[in-house]
């Protein structure tokens, strides 16, 4: 790999992450835009899933700075990832438990099946390259030329 | 009004989908037909924000005009950010992100020409 450095700056982007980014991007975008409408109209209706609704959208947001920033970030990623891992099993259960708990469709009800099972799919995939990063990172860092540059973006 | 540029938008960003995954397949990088592509389909979008949020008051059920209003306004800004990733990365995988974000605009635009008819 002669071209370290400029990997050591893109590396949570360069590859498949680019693409991830942009999925993780558009469902931040959506569920963000959706959930802060539910909240200030109709937020009585049910206030548990609006809730729920606006809490993984902050997820989904974290996650997708994580992904474009890489770095230290990558942590933050992982540990994003592993709540929207939790939260789509556990809603997505709870959704087909106890159906009058989530009246309206939430990201993560019904193991995220309005958004085509996206969100369940997700946070393997997050998980998994931030297991590539990592571990490409960790090489990187032990080079001395690749001291860590400003943030991109 | 509404349904033909959404109709228009489907077809369009099928077409940039479609476009994207060739480029991707042949391993070429972003050119001026994709990105006139792009630009298309952002104009064609921006245009349906304009007249989507004008008919906002005929959908009545308060969840599907969260969805409806936070897709008018979200969609947009999928093309320019995917081709602005196409422009800055010049590899495979931005090309993937454009023919991948290319389909998230069918299928929401789809999703708004779903609520806007059941709303009629």
């Amino acid at each position: 790999m002669p071209d370290l450095p400029e990997q050591a700056d893109r590396r949570a982007l360069g590859g498949p992450g680019v693409v991830l980014v942009v999925v993780y991007g558009v469902l931040a975008l959506a569920a963000t835009g959706r959930s802060v409408l539910q909240i200030s109209e109709y937020f009585s209706r049910a206030p548990l899933a609006y809730l729920l609704s606006a809490f993984a959208a902050l997820v989904y947001i974290v996650a997708t700075v994580s992904l474009a920033r890489g770095g230290r970030w990558v942590r933050v990623g992982v540990v994003a990832c592993t709540i929207e891992l939790v939260g789509v099993l556990v809603v997505g259960t709870v959704s087909y438990l106890v159906p009058e708990a989530f009246p309206d469709k939430t990201v993560w009800s019904h193991f995220g099946a309005g958004y085509g099972y996206v969100p369940l799919v997700l946070p393997g995939l997050g998980l998994w390259w931030f297991r590539r990063v990592d571990r490409s990172g960790a090489d990187v860092l032990s080079s001395p030329e690749s001291a860590p540059g400003p943030g991109r973006g | 009004m509404f349904a033909p540029i959404a109709y228009g938008i489907v077809a369009l960003a099928v077409v940039l989908c479609v476009v994207a995954v060739y480029y991707v397949i042949r391993d070429r990088l972003i050119d001026n037909l994709v990105v006139v592509l792009a630009l298309v389909v952002e104009a064609a979008l921006l245009v349906q924000l304009a007249i989507g949020l004008t008919g906002v008051g005929r959908i009545d059920d308060g969840a599907e005009q969260a969805t409806y209003i936070a897709y008018l306004i979200t969609l947009p800004l999928i093309p320019v950010g995917t081709a602005f990733l196409a422009i800055k990365e010049k590899s495979r995988w931005a090309m993937g992100s454009l023919a991948v974000g290319a389909f998230a605009v069918a299928v929401m635009t789809a999703r708004l020409l779903q609520i806007w008819s059941f709303s009629a």
